[in-house]
């Protein structure tokens, strides 16, 4: 059996980072990637604006994958593509035994510790209640992207694209660009999901209206899509009687949330945590369970990919660094203000308690404060002149400069001025 | 019922606006009424259940604008002038058990459906439990044919390559005070339907084995001997098994009209030209009245019932291992079925289906109410359950009769006709039994003009595409070592390889489209729905058929995934 | 005074601009590439884009594409006019320009993959 010190699945812009710095730290690495080509979602990706924060560049997804790639390649650290993860068990030493299947065959191997990066998957139609037949024509904005960047078809001459997640505001640009007609993004909630300078380059730039507080109840057709049903919603998002209108088109396109996958992960018996439906990490990334990171999408979704790389760096440095030692973990909590914050946990006796953590509001705020709070006292405290949901925020805390034990409550909250 | 009764009966509740002949040993039931609803009622109220004296409903509806029935785009002739011994209209459970069975015969079959694909209605959209029988009353032909079509189950899916699972039926109780009673109709069940595996058992022995079930249920009765099986799968593997052992099956082909002399079908028309049939088989769900007016014989009515069905993660599956339903004492008429949690062959749960009368036999767009209802009740069985879990709904139309019972017998007119129509629940318990009698039928009617040699080369067995993911890694080496392909992974959900899919395409009723490699190796089932897979499963699709992707389709011809390149 | 949104970052910073005299004054931004930003989009808005070509390969049927340098806003589509009718039939490397000089704007199109060169077994 081949062994390893750390195994990394997932060969898209966390798994690459992993295995990279897993290497250069020392780890015997292998990287395994269920596709053909390492680069994960970013091969289809061909939009410019990656890498502004780690490059100070804008490059496009596929630019900003293969710098990672050839640094990958250029460290000789070895990769199985077109090669899928059917199972993970613990072994008798504490490592792991992962099982491989390719055109070569059913291959177990050995290895001490994991990195799963395995990306996150779209909402579907059905997991938004839209109903109706079930023509074609009804396409996450994943799919849609995959069959025109990659595939080089045009999914749609006239379409309506529901949500307004940044993959939804790229795609109608996209299709846009080749020549389709987007007759408008509809948002269920009352504030737009993506990046702001999106909905400014993708909507507004070519005059594509985006309706917030409306969502599609039904699609129509019974071979391909000829209409669907909108409606507007009340402030819990359910369809308002009264309010729906027909409009023709030939395609719906889902920009309706991501959702981690952490499918090897929960096999393994990893803690999710519900609000990121990623597991449940301390600062090394580690999860619940020992020898086992996670990063990237696959750890919560990240609005930024230089975001992803710095966490599969952190996954890839801690894994290959893991030693076995005990952890005495606290947890990381986050008040209701916040949506989430990541990691969840931190470990009292982790050598470095340098912690970049990410969070994000839970509402859209304008001039607020957060504050960490330990035992109720504020002990840390940034200024924001706005936070926004779907802008994923980064800190640095060195939790060595505070008096913690296992007893400690550590909390972040927001604190918004009074009007 | 006499009419008279019928009639006064009519008369009370809708005035001079409906009323009932007999006419050909039928009840006419005739007039003129603004809601379906009522044309259900009026109809019902004539009805007999169980009888052989059908009701025929010619009740005007002004609320029923029925599109005509869809037909499929593809003209040509390539059936023209074909002259089988047994013609088989409709490609559901009924119909391509029928045709397995009569492949055991020396005898020219075809088969005809006018979808894309086999058990595209009913047969491919309900929920895939093997009923025990227990609650059907004596008499009727449903459960003249449920213990047998139970008990052939084991054989059959092991001949035919189908996983099925004898997980057994819970009907839950929430009432204690009921159970001397239910213990009572579960002996006399016994005692005279030798349904020997049943038993009563106590609350807590009904939550050792299911401990997510409600914890309000008293006791429950238990049926070992029900099972799911994947109803698709089964008739994809019936129809494979009937086409290795000589049958012709010709999807896209509907039938439009018949031309009948001396009580005789003389031909038949189809989309694809006009076949001279010696007998046909109404198969055809809930267009069996309309091939039965076809063929001057129509004396039953169908009166549609649309059922949803929802599928949750697997996750979910891990809940409970058994199909579980409740029984509550109050029925309410719009949603007379109770339906209930399966956990399928698949481990997915399955959770439905509702039954709402509907006059459109085609429509199976599915209604946010429809899951809102089912849920509502089975949180009751499990309050586990949540909508979160859902991964995807269907409709199906159930195709009853006003009798509420099956119609197997020999057209009553035409001589050349036998029906295999009003089949619903359990329909698909019964068709392995229903399908050895009426190939029986078929037999005996060709034999009076001919003898019917037994086809000597006939084999039951069938061999479905390897599941991969089922086997030893020491299995599933080899296999990869025969072809690569196995080892190239395209549905990251469902473990689905390139050479299942290939394997797919290969096999004997080959239908190229998206949705037809869905049905039969699974790509596409699970969680992502699709997403990521469906792309390069088009791919593989397209370089099989050598075309280009715009020309791969999600299941009609009409139904194009893309519009071809965009430069 | 226009109010803009800066597309620069993912920040997305709401900026006000004032017009006095030919020259523009900006407010809101956070950084000098905003205020950039801000006046070329009051005298002459640039963008960039990102599209495919066709390829003559058969495993790779279209190479993700950018401008090399912004374009302005009102050429986009005379410039995907073009995108679309090139194809690709050598094996190109990331960065290699795939239109030089588009329609005289001083920026190339240039490929931002290097799929077509490792597809081929590097």
């Amino acid at each position: 059996m081949r062994t390893f010190d750390t195994v990394v699945i997932g060969g898209g812009p966390a798994g690459l980072a992993a295995a990279t710095a897993a290497h250069e730290n020392g780890a015997k690495t292998l990287l395994v990637e269920r596709e053909a080509r390492l680069g994960g979602i970013l091969k289809q990706c061909i939009h410019d604006g990656f890498g502004l924060v780690r490059f100070q560049e804008k490059l496009s997804g596929p630019e900003y994958a293969e710098r990672f790639i050839d640094a990958f390649h250029a460290a000789g650290i070895p990769a199985m593509t077109l090669t899928f993860v059917t199972r993970i068990v613990p072994a008798h030493n504490g490592g792991f035994h992962v099982t491989l299947v390719s055109r070569d065959g059913v291959e177990t191997v050995e290895t001490k510790t994991l990195v799963l990066s395995t990306g996150c998957r779209e909402r579907t139609a059905k997991q938004v209640s839209i109903h109706g037949t079930r023509p074609s024509g009804v396409f996450t904005a994943g799919t849609a992207q995959h069959l025109t960047n990659l595939l080089g078809e045009l999914p749609t001459r006239k379409c309506v694209i529901l949500g307004s997640g940044d993959i939804g505001l790229i795609m109608a640009r996209r299709l846009t660009l080749e020549g389709a007609k987007v007759l408008g993004v509809y948002e269920a909630k009352p504030t737009p999901s993506g990046l702001t300078r999106n909905i400014h380059q993708c909507l507004h730039d070519y005059d594509i209206p985006l309706y917030l507080s409306h969502t599609v109840t039904r699609v129509f057709g019974d071979d391909r899509l000829t209409a669907v049903e909108i409606a507007e919603v009340d402030d819990k998002m359910q369809p308002l009687p009264g309010t729906e209108q027909i409009v023709e088109c030939d395609a719906l396109i889902l920009s309706v949330g991501l959702i981690p996958e952490n499918e090897l992960a929960e096999s393994l018996g990893v803690e999710i945590d519900p609000k990121t439906k990623g597991p449940l990490c301390n600062g090394q990334l580690m999860t619940s369970v020992d020898g086992v990171f996670s990063c990237g999408n696959a750890l919560h979704v990240n609005d930024l990919v230089d975001y992803v790389s710095e966490s599969g760096e952190c996954a890839g440095k801690n894994a290959a660094l893991y030693a076995g030692k005990k952890r005495r973990e606290i947890p990381i909590n986050a008040s209701k203000m916040l949506s989430y914050i990541v990691p969840q946990r931190l470990d009292l006796d982790a050598d470095n308690r340098e912690t970049v953590l990410y969070f994000r509001s839970r509402d859209i705020q304008n001039g607020c404060t957060l504050k960490m709070l330990v035992n109720g006292e504020a002990v840390f405290t940034k200024k924001y002149p706005f936070l926004r949901p779907p802008e994923m925020e980064r800190l640095t805390i060195d939790f060595s400069k505070y008096p913690l034990d296992a007893a400690s409550k550590v909390e972040f909250d927001i604190e918004v001025k009074a009007k | 019922m006499s009419l008279v009764r019928i009639n006064k009966k009519l008369h009370a509740r809708y005035g001079g606006a409906v009323r009932a002949v007999l006419h050909d040993g039928c009840i006419v039931v005739q007039g003129h009424l603004h809601k379906w609803e009522d044309v259900v009622e009026a109809c019902q109220t004539a009805a007999t259940k169980y009888s052989t004296t059908h009701v025929v409903n010619d009740i005007v509806c002004d609320e029923a604008k029925e599109k005509p029935m869809r037909l499929p785009s593809l003209r040509d002739k390539v059936l023209d002038g074909r002259k089988p011994d047994v013609l088989v209209i409709g490609g559901g459970i009924s119909g391509v058990s029928i045709a397995r069975e009569l492949s055991k015969w020396k005898l020219d079959i075809l088969l005809v459906d006018k979808e894309p694909d086999l058990a595209l209605q009913a047969s491919g959209r309900n929920d895939g439990e093997v009923h025990p029988g227990i609650d059907l009353s004596k008499g009727s032909l449903k459960h003249h044919y449920i213990r047998k079509g139970n008990e052939m189950y084991t054989q059959v899916c092991k001949e035919l390559d189908v996983p099925f699972q004898r997980v057994g039926q819970y009907v839950c109780f929430n009432k204690g005070y009921l159970k001397p009673l239910v213990a009572l109709y579960c002996l006399w069940r016994k005692k005279h339907d030798g349904i020997s595996d049943t038993k009563l058992i106590s609350g807590e022995e009904l939550h050792r084995a299911e401990p997510n079930f409600g914890a309000e249920f008293k006791f429950a009765i238990s049926n070992p001997s029900s099972g799911c099986v994947c109803p698709y799968g089964l008739t994809i593997a019936y129809a494979e098994n009937a086409v290795q052992n000589g049958a012709e099956v010709a999807l896209n082909t509907a039938v439009v009209s018949m031309q009948v002399e001396n009580g005789e079908i003389q031909s038949v028309e189809t989309n694809r030209g006009t076949v001279y049939p010696k007998l046909v088989i109404n198969a055809a769900g809930v267009f069996a009245e309309d091939i039965a007016k076809m063929a001057n014989d129509r004396f039953f009515s169908i009166h549609p019932r649309r059922g949803t069905n929802s599928i949750l993660d697997k996750k979910a599956g891990a809940f409970m291992h058994s199909i579980a339903s409740i029984k509550e004492i109050t029925r309410s008429k719009t949603h007379s079925k109770g339906g209930g949690i399966l956990h399928t062959v698949h481990d997915n749960l399955l959770v439905g289906p509702d039954a709402v009368e509907t006059y459109e036999k085609e429509n199976v767009a599915t209604r946010r109410e429809s899951i809102e209802h089912v849920f509502a009740k089975q949180k009751k069985t499990m309050p586990r359950l949540s909508e979160r879990d859902i991964i995807t709904y269907f409709t199906g139309v159930r195709a009853p009769t006003f009798e509420e019972d099956f119609i197997i017998e020999h057209g009553r007119k035409t001589k050349n006709l036998i029906h295999c129509a009003g089949i619903q629940s359990p329909g698909l318990t019964t068709a392995p039994a229903v399908a050895i009698d009426i190939a029986k039928m078929a037999v005996e009617m060709l034999e009076k003009e001919k003898a019917v040699e037994p086809n000597a080369d006939f084999s039951p067995i069938r061999h479905g595409v390897p599941v991969l993911r089922e086997m030893s890694d020491e299995q599933r080496a080899e296999m990869i070592r025969k072809n690569p392909d196995y080892g190239i992974m395209v549905c990251r959900c469902e473990e689905v390889s390139k050479g299942e899919i290939l394997d797919a395409l290969r096999s004997p009723i080959c239908v190229p489209t998206v949705d037809g490699v869905k049905k039969r190796v699974r790509p596409g089932m699970g969680r992502c729905q699709g997403g990521f897979c469906s792309p390069p499963v088009m791919q593989i699709i397209a370089e099989f058929l050598g075309v280009p992707l715009s020309e791969v389709k999600k299941s009609s011809a009409e139904s194009a995934i893309t519009f071809g390149r965009t430069k | 005074m226009t109010q803009l949104i800066c597309i620069v970052c993912p920040r997305g910073c709401t900026m006000h601009i004032e017009e006095k005299d030919g020259a523009y004054s900006v407010t809101g931004n956070a950084c000098k590439r905003g205020e950039r930003f801000a006046v070329s989009e009051m005298t002459a808005p640039m963008r960039t884009i990102c599209s495919t070509v066709r390829t003559a390969f058969p495993e790779a049927p279209v190479l993700p594409v950018r401008v090399s340098a912004d374009i302005p806003k009102d050429r986009i589509f005379d410039v995907m006019q073009e995108i679309n009718h090139v194809v690709v039939n050598t094996r190109v490397r990331r960065g290699d320009a795939v239109i030089q000089n588009v329609l005289g704007l001083g920026v190339d199109v240039i490929a931002t993959s290097d799929m077509l060169y490792t597809s081929e077994g590097r």
